[in-house]
């Protein structure tokens, strides 16, 4: 492993409270500014409703990561790899 | 809080408890949780219809961020993966047939319970039973190694099997296998995941260790890898018939995304053996799980 395990692990529970920051900020701004439109996708056209879900959940999953491994980076954190 | 999508009120807080217990299991074992998370969503008071697919579709988001997290730890064979998923598509299809078959001849609740209940002890009593001589075989032997099979009596039959295209993968440190075996235990997978009506991980992860071959830790991310592609085609099919509330689902995996990321990071400090051991549990409770449905203690009908 590399670097100081200590310091390794203090790093990653910096990285889960950055990250967790930005989930929920990022559930936050789809409740406020897409819950209505979802809502009346659901209720108007089943397809594009099903793409939108599929987006945002993928979207939570790759980009929130990207921006807390470039956050990391910025503050130079040696990440657990 | 009111999800309007599907219109319950559950607490929010409840649903990020839910998803980091099941975030934690599903990057730590590689499996996506809903044997669990089901369960738990219904007793919230969730329409069935609306566990299975909203449970999909965080499981599709917890198991990205945790197969990514398993890629810079070098823990995922895309290659195994691509080609595994064909099968298991065909298995699931199967799997899905045979239930109608069986809604058509009645009974299909007993039969897909007794039968889960079964496959479920099997795997548990097995995974148990050969990681603790695995274990053992670390502490007599003073073997140092991350991880060792007690029992490759049957991959080395898999293996045996000299059916071309015979293929490697090396990120698993398999040299040849049949491209059927892998195809074939895929297609198992599948089969059992849409005859049970569950996601499969906890069958596929062992199937991988001791048909396929694979080091444990390259097992669990590939298994969600696997799941990453399995899951997301059962959000889209399930949202398609309105049965996705996303707003709910997005909720919880504020708490899985953490929690997949911490289960895929603990597994560098466990050897494959003591992965093992601890994954036998798994499959335990969802027999207990299923159970407890089957004699109707909490009155949320049989397994489908």
């Amino acid at each position: 492993m590399k670097g100081n395990p200590r310091s390794l692990l203090r790093n990653f529970i910096l990285e889960m409270i950055l990250y967790g920051v930005l989930v929920v900020a990022y559930f936050l701004a789809v409740l406020r500014f897409l819950g209505e439109p979802l809502m009346e996708l659901y209720e108007s056209s089943l397809p594009l409703y099903a793409v939108a879900a599929l987006i945002l959940i993928v979207a939570q999953g790759v980009v929130l990561e990207w921006v807390t491994s470039f956050l990391v980076n910025l503050l130079g954190l040696e990440r657990l790899e | 809080m009111e999800f309007p999508i599907s219109g319950v009120t559950v607490d929010p807080l409840l649903l990020v408890g839910i998803g980091f217990v099941v975030g934690v299991l599903g990057g730590f074992f590689g499996v996506g949780g809903g044997f669990l998370a089901g369960p738990l969503l219904f007793w919230t008071g969730v329409p069935i219809n609306i566990v299975v697919g909203t449970d999909l579709a965080h499981m599709t988001g917890k198991s990205i961020v945790a197969a990514k997290r398993h890629r810079t730890l070098g823990h995922v064979d895309f290659r195994l993966g691509f080609i595994m998923v064909i099968g298991t598509v065909v298995g699931v299809e199967i799997g899905a047939r045979l239930i109608e078959y069986l809604e058509v001849a009645g009974n299909v609740d007993r039969v897909v319970g007794v039968s889960y209940i079964v496959i479920l002890l099997v795997i548990s009593a097995f995974t148990a039973w050969e990681s603790i001589r695995a274990l053992n075989m670390i502490r007599t032997e003073s073997l140092d190694v991350e991880d060792v099979l007690a029992f490759r009596g049957i991959t080395q039959r898999m293996h045996g099997i000299r059916l071309p295209p015979m293929i490697s993968f090396p990120q698993s440190g398999i040299e040849s296998v049949s491209l059927w075996v892998v195809l074939g235990v895929g297609l198992i997978a599948g089969v059992l995941a849409g005859f049970l009506g569950v996601g499969g991980g906890f069958i596929r992860m062992p199937m991988l260790v001791y048909l396929v071959g694979m080091p444990t830790h390259v097992a669990v991310g590939t298994d969600l890898f696997e799941i990453v592609i399995s899951a997301g085609f059962g959000t889209l099919t399930h949202a398609l018939k309105g049965n996705v509330d996303i707003l709910m689902a997005l909720v919880m995996q504020t708490g899985a995304a953490v929690g997949a990321q911490i289960g895929a990071v603990s597994t560098r400090y466990f050897a494959g053996p003591r992965i093992r051991l601890a994954f036998s549990v798994l499959p335990l409770i969802g027999a207990i799980l299923v159970i407890v449905r089957l004699l109707g203690l909490t009155g949320g009908g049989g397994i489908h």
